[in-house]
């Protein structure tokens, strides 16, 4: 039988598997499939999540896992104390670890993310996927970028207040903790049996900043997030936000040679872009899945596959697929990926 | 003179240099241009000239939008506390994310538009109650609720732009106050604003603007 991982190899390969490779990021929605009441419980336990990824990925076939709770999770691992949770969407980080420009030489990152108490549930996620499915679907970690992280530390406002208004040697203290984070959380990612990672930066974007500052600013801490570590298993992921025009720099200056598209980029021009050099995605706007017909579905799934799949090294994937998607949407757009883009 | 000001002025705000945007507001105050015109002749025009060229598809991203909302919120705060008389307000509005959203900066740069457009914002923060954006629109006399919404739950949550509809509907306050709403969501889904029952929407923060201030005055006609 193919797995996902043989459809992933033999797309970065630019040979043909049996279809491209499909990758849906279903998450919430594992405490509903395992009758769990809430996702704050759902989340407290990494048996939990490990189930609910592996139950999903069955039984709607798509090729690949994830290792992520929610994204506050980083912050939780940097001090946040407060999560806010909801019934039908992510949890979110409720209450800032840094409130004052003090607080940023306050900000303490752990030694040893891997051994970190609180890293100790995604770490009994991760080990259970690997036991269950290691080898067979690659299992996805979400890690965001040193430039992106203040977000969530200390509120998207504050983060561009200081990032384009200073005081620039506290930016630059921020950032350099943020990026030794992110080398610890790869670290620790990478040990724990991830097969991918998401490297996720929204500032990645000419959607969020002037090309002059991708270059003289995003740029820069990126080299630093991932010179280090090696991009072979990176995915190079702007969020919502597009980036066919950065694909050049990025591949000359990171070697990142996985791109996931935004839904608003043209997957054709984002496929000639990267010019056979590596794996593009092209990816659906879910949010619209919530109140689409089922036609309307296979139409853009169609339309997108169709866009890029000609001469291979392309998967099909989901943005933030939205609590409310009703079930049949899902199955209509993942079914409707397996038959058009089959070789 | 003043074109070549708004266009200096502009050119610094794209590039997100707010140190250039300022340098060239005090110099042309030094020249002798009255506080007063800097706003209405140079602050509001450079606004406006930004919000025509986003509607017309240039490509302004959101360090941009940020940039320019704060630098003319500062611009205009600056010149204000120096005019002759206090200027005339158009209206307020009240601001504020939806219950179960703590994302700030679509508010904070609808906030800054608003203020360079002599319009007055009471932000009501975030993760706001329903009755709480009616409550303070009819404290603070307000024709508009403005609602940001950075998710897709929070933007149709039962407790969000529905339920402000459900209590202006039933305290009878439909003709008197408007809901503007934006946010992500809204931009992948044009059509959210209606499901969620708002009157109008905008795409991002400085269009936004525009939004509340053509209904505002076309509430007051």
């Amino acid at each position: 039988m193919t797995t996902g991982m043989d459809r992933l190899v033999a797309a970065i390969n630019g040979e043909k598997s049996d279809r491209i490779p499909v990758f849906c990021n279903l998450l919430d929605q594992g405490a509903k499939e395992l009758g769990i009441a809430t996702l704050k419980e759902y989340y407290s336990k990494g048996e939990y999540v490990a189930e609910g990824q592996l139950k999903m990925r069955e039984k709607y076939g798509y090729d690949n896992l994830w290792s992520l709770f929610y994204v506050g999770k980083e912050a939780e691992l940097l001090g946040c104390q407060k999560i806010i949770y909801a019934a039908d969407g992510p949890p979110n980080v409720e209450d800032y670890v840094i409130k004052s420009y003090d607080d940023i030489a306050k900000l303490e990152v752990p030694d040893d993310i891997g051994s970190c108490p609180l890293f100790a549930e995604e770490l009994k996620c991760l080990q259970i996927l690997k036991r269950e499915a290691g080898g067979k679907y690659p299992i996805c970690a979400y890690i965001t970028a040193s430039m992106t992280l203040p977000a969530i530390l200390m509120g998207m406002d504050k983060w561009f207040e200081l990032l384009f208004f200073g005081p620039h040697e506290v930016r630059d203290e921020l950032l350099t903790k943020c990026c030794n984070f992110f080398h610890k959380e790869v670290t620790a990612y990478r040990n724990a049996g991830a097969d991918i990672i998401l490297y996720a930066n929204p500032f990645g974007s000419t959607d969020f900043v002037p090309m002059k500052q991708f270059h003289n600013l995003s740029m820069p801490w990126m080299k630093k997030d991932v010179e280090p570590l090696g991009t072979n298993d990176m995915v190079y992921y702007c969020g919502s936000s597009r980036m066919n025009n950065v694909i050049d720099p990025v591949f000359e200056q990171l070697n990142i040679k996985t791109y996931y598209l935004s839904p608003n980029d043209d997957v054709a021009a984002g496929k000639k872009a990267v010019a056979n050099r590596g794996l593009t995605w092209g990816v659906i706007n879910d949010i619209r899945l919530i109140d689409w017909s089922e036609d309307e579905v296979r139409c853009e799934v169609k339309r997108i596959i169709e866009a890029g799949m000609a001469g291979g090294k392309f998967g099909f994937g989901t943005l933030v697929m939205p609590y409310k998607i009703p079930e049949r949407n899902i199955r209509v757009m993942l079914e409707t990926a397996y038959e058009v883009g089959r070789y | 003179m003043l074109t070549e000001i708004i266009t200096a002025y502009n050119e610094a705000v794209f590039d997100t240099d707010r140190d250039r945007a300022l340098e060239i507001i005090h110099q042309a105050v030094e020249n002798g241009i009255s506080p007063e015109d800097i706003v209405f002749q140079v602050v509001i025009p450079a606004m406006e000239l930004m919000i025509k060229s986003i509607s017309e598809d240039f490509d302004a991203n959101l360090a941009q939008h940020f940039m320019a909302s704060q630098i003319a919120a500062q611009v205009t705060d600056e010149m204000v506390a120096k005019f002759q008389k206090s200027p005339e307000i158009i209206g307020t509005v009240v601001i504020g994310t939806s219950h179960g959203d703590m994302h700030t900066l679509g508010k904070r740069i609808v906030s800054g538009c608003l203020r360079s457009l002599m319009i007055e914002v009471v932000d009501l923060g975030v993760n706001v109650a329903p009755e709480k954006f009616v409550d303070e629109a009819l404290a603070h006399n307000s024709p508009i609720i403005a609602i940001s919404s950075m998710m897709m739950h929070t933007a149709r949550s039962e407790l969000g732009c529905t339920k402000v509809r459900e209590i202006l509907k039933e305290r009878n306050l439909e003709d008197k106050i408007k809901i503007v709403v934006g946010g992500a969501p809204y931009r992948w889904d044009p059509n959210l604003y209606k499901t969620v029952q708002a009157d109008a929407w905008a795409e991002d923060g400085i269009t936004a603007g525009k939004v509340i201030k053509d209904l505002m005055t076309g509430m007051r006609k």
